[in-house]
């Protein structure tokens, strides 16, 4: 699809769905205090912002995700670059992070904040090792198996190791490593959420558990479709840059 | 490297392969071993132009395989130039038949990786790289990456970029096999004139015929695998030759072989 309908489909699917939802919302069935029409999430979203919260929430999140990001993305390339390619931390480190797959970011959440406390050391780490996890899973398997005939071809022109490494290697493994970066963002929000719900005091995962305690579901349904708005533009920024990042191989 | 021995002979140049009972086995999976080569002994003369024909499945892939040093053998030697070989070596240079061209680097960059072993200054480097496409023809789409390419380019920029390295030996596996007639036609002929230019000793697999006896200086023909050479066919037709001239020669060599490859007279003829 062209750009233009592209915006154009993705504009009538939402009108479409807002629609839809509101005729739900107004038909009497469900109280309005549990599912509120698309107009008082309009208001409340303005009443956040009046308060010079709703910024603020979002500001304070998507730091939380960035700082948890880097750190868990820069960490897990570094070591799925060596576990894939060096023999002692492939058998050092390959058995334990296969076991850590499976622990979800929710879990180690009590972990971290005995660990860390309440403050922000306890959603980066949250944070960054979900994004680790995806980050290295890819990384180690796009390094791990680069096509035998890129190695065979490097090293009969001549190219050493050092070469092979960036110039062969790298960007042969670079479409997996984005593919595990973009995974790695999708993954930050969703851990992040989990940071935030409990022992925070502010960003879009605290507001959304503050709003429960007055149950105010218009205040919930902004927190959600702000993590879904986020959430897709940060997607969307990932395939841009992977695209252009890794021109040869399109996503 | 001038060994007095050698001498006597008529063609000096670097280059010269030789192969001595060279067997390659496989272990298969299932703890049986398979022998792909089995005691071949071949010599490639320095800078000759050499054809390997046989069916398929007889180890051509895998003698090419042993001389670039991707697979260990199992038995005999080969020597480049008196020399073991142990590994893969820049002195023979390879082209597949899949290019192997790296995507990420522009058609300019793939041949500059290969020249950055030479370790010339940046400007030279460049030159050198540019003069390598035009002999291919290609120096207008020098920024171009592989994925714009059409295949026949593609395979002009390997070859420029296998040239580029000055390798002694060169090896190529059925380079134009994907390539449609037409475009295989022009690659025969560009390949003729760049070996001419740089003089590499050539090992050259293919399934067709006519293209070995276009080529070469010397076709062997393989039998079934595991593969020996059950024939040798000096092709003297003079040079520079053309496809569209057909010699009594080409045709004379072009029968033997036909019926060295029948399926029911290869195991008989290999033992004559
Ligand atoms: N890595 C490998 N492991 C096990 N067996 C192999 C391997 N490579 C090749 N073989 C076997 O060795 C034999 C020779 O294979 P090779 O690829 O050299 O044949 P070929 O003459 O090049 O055939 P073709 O003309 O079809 O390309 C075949 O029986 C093949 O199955
Ligand atoms: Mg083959």
């Amino acid at each position: 699809m062209k750009p233009i309908g592209k915006l154009l489909n993705v504009a009538l699917s939402l009108i479409g769905v807002t629609v839809v939802w509101w005729l739900v919302a107004t038909s009497g069935l469900i109280s309005q205090e549990l599912f509120p029409t698309p107009h008082a999430v309009f208001i409340a979203a303005l009443e956040l912002y009046e308060d010079g919260i709703l910024f603020s929430d979002l500001a304070v999140s998507l730091g939380r995700a960035a700082v948890g990001f880097l750190i868990g993305a820069s960490l897990g390339i570094l070591v799925g670059l060596l576990t894939a390619r060096t023999r002692l931390f492939a058998y050092a480190l390959g058995p334990f992070l296969n076991l850590l797959r499976p622990i979800p970011a929710i879990a180690l959440v009590p972990v971290a904040i005995v660990w860390f406390g309440i403050g922000e050391g306890s959603k980066y780490f949250v944070i960054a090792y979900t994004v680790f996890l995806a980050v290295w899973l890819n990384t180690h398997h796009g390094t791990a198996h680069v096509a035998l005939t890129y190695i065979r071809a490097a090293r009969s022109l001549g190219a050493r190791r050092t070469r092979e490494f960036f110039e062969v290697i790298i960007p042969a493994a670079a479409p997996h490593i984005v593919v595990g970066l973009r995974l790695g963002a999708a993954l930050a929000f969703l851990s992040l959420v989990a940071a935030e719900l409990s022992g925070a005091s502010a960003g879009i995962g605290f507001r959304l558990q503050d709003a429960r305690d007055y149950v105010r579901t218009d205040r919930m349904f902004v927190g959600l479709i702000e993590l879904g708005i986020l959430g897709a533009l940060l997607d969307q920024f990932f395939v841009v840059v992977g695209n252009k990042l890794v021109h040869w191989e399109q996503m | 490297m001038t060994d007095p021995s050698r001498i006597a002979e008529p063609s000096r140049g670097p280059g010269r392969v030789e192969m001595e009972g060279l067997t390659i086995t496989f272990k298969l999976p299932g703890g049986e071993t398979l022998d792909a080569v089995k005691d071949v002994d071949l010599a490639l003369e320095p800078g000759s132009f050499t054809a390997l024909i046989g069916p398929s499945g007889c180890g051509k892939s895998t003698i090419l395989n042993a001389i670039a040093g991707f697979v260990e053998i199992s038995g005999g030697t080969i020597r480049i130039d008196r020399e073991t070989v142990t590994g893969i070596n820049p002195e023979v240079g390879v082209v597949f038949q899949q290019y192997a061209l790296f995507p990420w680097f522009t058609a300019i960059g793939n041949v500059e990786f290969a020249l950055k072993r030479l370790r010339l200054p940046k400007a030279e480097r460049r030159d050198r790289a540019i003069e390598a496409l035009r002999e291919v023809g290609l120096e207008d789409r020098a920024r171009t990456f592989p994925g714009q390419l059409s295949g026949g380019m593609k395979q002009r920029v390997a070859l420029a970029r296998t040239f580029a390295s000055e390798p002694k030996v060169l090896l190529m596996d059925e380079p134009f096999g994907a390539l449609d007639a037409q475009t295989r036609v022009s690659m025969q002929e560009l390949l003729l004139r760049v070996w001419d230019m740089h003089r590499a000793t050539v090992l050259f697999v293919t399934h067709d015929v006519d293209e070995a006896l276009l080529l070469s200086d010397w076709a062997h023909v393989m039998s079934a695998g595991p593969g020996r050479i059950v024939e040798s066919i000096d092709v003297d037709t003079p040079r520079p030759r053309k496809v569209d001239e057909v010699t009594e020669d080409f045709l004379d060599n072009r029968n033997r072989i036909m019926r060295l490859l029948r399926p029911d007279e290869t195991g008989g003829g290999a033992e004559a």
